[in-house]
């Protein structure tokens, strides 16, 4: 661990109690792999990362890398906030990261097989059957149903973040319609442009054959095998705010990007409508949620949907992926099961922990979180994006009665974990002043032949000083992540 | 290909054609209006109303503000245009958006920030220091765009659907200039000039014609020249080999309606002079043309967008259109 004087940009750093991904302790003793990293700021001036995060917002801008804002007439398209001071993680950190994510994702797999099928995990007593089947995403529709390969999550986002000591735990994992690649992908590109000889020097994992690992994951549940599977992505529309994402990654895999619209079901197959007439789907990566995938099966008044694709996926006819259902795995009542799912299908020790999680609908963990509101935060089980969540420490006491009616009311619906105060990284705020804000990670995980990861994932930071909320619409932003060779 | 991407590629350079003639005549029109001795702005603005057909939206615009509304800033920029050159370039781009897979990335990275100029202040202040400024870098901006188009994406089925736009989009314009010369009267000299201007043809006339600048000729030239590559005819000669491309079918014989009418205006504009023009009267001429135009747009969609089936339900209720919007903000 090396001892450097700060240079001007970081002099007032305050690393205060927070664990912090690059100093060690107060006054400059940094962690070895981040000190050319302060080193090559130590030679920047203001001015010049001024200008340097002006051309690539800019560019962020002109590519159109940006998300739209709900709830705006006008249809303001944004961009999502980038930070130039990207994070390092070290190649050693990162393989247990990548063990106990595969690990993760094998578990989660062979869970949601087993739901729709015999239920030996319910049997066996290890999860109630209570809380599967009472999971907002549960789609008693799948009992029974052989899903290609057996893979249900195919594409997964598991959000990771570091408590005081920098442990990892997990936070939450996103086995439906998981987004944020293409920022993953787009940051690196931006990073490239700024600090081309600092990126070559350091040695960085690259991340840019996503697309090609994504294509090949989708391939491999072709039910066509043989000839090259027609695969599509079907997208809700230009309005939904990943749209740049969905455009990106069809792009990038040379798929066409279709909505519910372009494509049609006759006798049990799925088409897509073309000039030269109708054209066979084989697979589909779907960013649609199920409850708008079939107006015939879910929401009837799904104008987004395919009428009669549940009927293709049922018969074996079309692979969607990620599959029908998966939703039970984002659960944050399912989630707090993980780490018996794997050592109840893998016979294994989890190597990635969750945060110590409370249910309500356990008697003594109701009393538990009822008494300690003010020290918790409170989650809805099938909420996310920052919604439906009480913030203990920060939160009035007539919002903390108002959680606390809802637990009693529906004690299914809720969770509480305590307060984690996630790692912090050196971030460039308002001013051109450089202070801790908090971080989380989402790495990607792909399940084809192979479970494969992208070294890295995308870095989230709460921009907000003092905010640990990093999602994009409550004042978020990103960093590039970079795992290093060595 | 998917139909849906046919349809965006399509208006995608539709529109694109529209902002670039738009530009030019707005141009041309503003250039004119310095030397009019006559105070009455409006006068010298209202042909360019009734070219772009948008002398209603233009009154309503007018009585819903208590300003003055300058027809240029109306056709440059307002809102209230669905046909404004803004708007254009905004609708040109939401298509883009839609197919971004399937252009290059530089025609996207041009169309969007074409866009982002256009909604800017900056661009409203450049057009008010100097307004050939802003025409000269929509005009220059298409085409640009238009070389990209050529060098960047395959020169496959897409592009075909991107050149059937751009020239029937292109013949509508024309004769619309051209159409212009019947709202006066007997034209001038002078509005002879400008609709030359309006379609970047003067030079080009001069060297096919090198007579006087007279109502037959320009005619002549504008709606026949075989060469010229704004003339109704040439267009429409472009036109029907992208359409014979996209069918497979070879020339001379058709394969749907879009083809059939394309074929038989081309025949009449292969085979007529100014002098059958002349007798039939330039404005009904002009007006009947105009609808055969429609119609081909029209049965272009119907071919190719459209499953047969159903043809029937193309029009979408307004609140189908929000259902389907927020829908897809969940």
């Amino acid at each position: 661990m090396g001892i450097v004087s700060l240079c001007s940009m970081f002099q007032s750093y305050q690393k205060e109690s927070f664990f912090d991904e690059m100093f060690a302790a107060e006054r400059g003793e940094v962690f070895p792999h981040y000190e050319a990293l302060l080193e090559r700021f130590d030679r920047l001036d203001e001015a010049e990362v001024t200008e340097k995060q002006r051309r690539v917002d800019r560019g962020f801008l002109e590519q159109g890398i940006t998300f739209t804002v709900y709830g705006d007439d006008r249809g303001t398209e944004r961009i999502f906030p980038f930070d130039l001071i990207p994070r390092i993680i070290p190649d050693a950190e990162w393989q247990t990261i990548e063990r106990g994510l595969t690990q993760r994702i094998i578990a989660l797999n062979l869970f949601l097989h087993d739901i729709y099928h015999e239920g030996r995990i319910m049997k066996d007593g290890v999860i109630p059957e209570d809380v599967v089947k009472t999971a907002a995403h549960y789609r008693p529709e799948m009992l029974g149903v052989d899903v290609p390969k057996d893979i249900y999550i195919h594409i997964c986002g598991t959000d990771l973040i570091r408590d005081g000591e920098g442990r990892y735990l997990v936070l939450e994992d996103n086995g439906r319609c998981p987004s944020g690649v293409s920022y993953l992908l787009e940051n690196r590109e931006a990073m490239k442009r700024a600090f081309p000889r600092m990126y070559r020097h350091y040695g960085v994992r690259p991340v840019d054959h996503y697309p090609e690992l994504l294509l090949k994951t989708l391939q491999h549940v072709s039910p066509r095998p043989g000839q090259t599977p027609v695969c599509v992505l079907l997208t809700p529309g230009v309005y939904n705010s990943a749209y740049f994402e969905h455009t990106f990654l069809a792009r990038k895999m040379g798929i066409e990007i279709v909505e519910g619209r372009d494509l049609i079901v006759l006798d049990g197959y799925v088409y897509m409508r073309t000039t030269k007439g109708l054209v066979q789907v084989d697979v589909i990566y779907r960013r649609l949620d199920d409850d708008f995938l079939d107006p015939m099966v879910f929401r009837e008044d799904s104008v987004l949907g395919v009428p009669g694709i549940m009927d293709a996926y049922l018969r074996g006819n079309v692979a969607l992926a990620n599959g029908v259902g998966t939703g039970v795995a984002d659960d944050k009542v399912t989630y707090a099961y993980v780490p018996d799912m794997i050592r109840y299908y893998l016979d294994q020790d989890p190597i990635l922990e969750n945060v110590p999680t409370y249910l309500a609908w356990r008697e003594d963990d109701q009393k538990y979180m009822l008494e300690n509101l003010a020290r918790l935060v409170v989650k809805a089980a099938n909420e996310s994006g920052g919604y439906g969540m009480l913030m203990g420490p920060t939160s009035t006491s007539a919002e903390r009665e108002e959680f606390a009616a809802k637990i009693k009311e529906n004690p299914r619906n809720f969770i509480a974990q305590p307060v984690v105060s996630l790692s912090r990284h050196p971030t460039i705020c308002e001013d051109h002043e450089i202070e801790g804000r908090h971080i989380d990670l989402r790495p990607f995980i792909l399940y084809g032949e192979d479970v494969e990861i992208i070294p890295g994932g995308l870095t989230r930071v709460a921009l907000r000083k003092g905010s640990l909320v990093v999602n994009s619409s409550q004042g978020g932003g990103s960093k590039d992540t970079w795992v290093l060779h060595r | 290909m998917l139909s849906r991407v046919a349809d965006s590629l399509y208006w995608l350079s539709r529109y694109l054609e529209r902002a670039e003639n738009l530009a030019r005549l707005v141009d041309v029109c503003r250039y004119d209006a310095l030397d009019a001795a006559d105070d009455d702005n409006e006068e010298i603005w209202r042909p360019i109303l009734y070219a772009t057909c948008t002398e209603e939206s233009f009154r309503e615009a007018r009585d819903a503000t208590d300003d003055d509304l300058d027809v240029g800033s109306f056709i440059t920029f307002s809102e209230a245009n669905p046909d404004s050159i803004r708007q254009c370039i905004a609708l040109a781009r939401e298509n883009a958006r839609m197919v971004r897979d399937q252009i290059s990335e530089e025609m996207w990275l041009e169309l969007n920030s074409i866009h982002l100029f256009m909604q800017s202040g900056e661009a409203e202040e450049l057009w008010r220091l100097q307004p050939e400024g802003l025409y000269r870098e929509v005009i220059k901006f298409c085409l640009l765009f238009e070389g990209l188009i050529d060098a960047t994406i395959l020169h496959d089925e897409g592009w075909h659907f991107v050149q059937a736009g751009k020239f029937l989009e292109r013949a509508d314009k024309t004769s619309r200039i051209l159409d212009m010369l019947t709202y006066a009267g007997e034209p001038e000299r002078s509005q002879l000039a400008s609709a030359l201007r309006s379609c970047s043809g003067f030079s080009a006339f001069r060297a096919e014609f090198r007579g006087e600048v007279t109502l037959q000729n320009v005619m002549g030239f504008l709606l026949f020249s075989p060469s010229f590559p704004r003339s109704v005819r040439f267009c429409l000669r472009e036109l029907d080999r992208i359409l014979h491309a996209i069918s497979g079918m070879p020339a001379g014989a058709f394969s749907n309606e879009a083809e059939r009418i394309t074929g038989s205006i081309l025949a009449q504009l292969n085979f007529s002079s100014v002098e059958n023009v002349w007798s039939t009267g330039l404005h009904r001429f002009i007006d009947e043309l105009q609808q055969q135009l429609n119609l081909i747009g029209q049965q272009v969609f119907e071919t190719y967008v459209l499953l047969p089936s159903e043809v029937q339900n193309v029009a979408r209720p307004e609140a189908w259109q929000f259902q389907w919007q927020q829908q897809q903000q969940q």
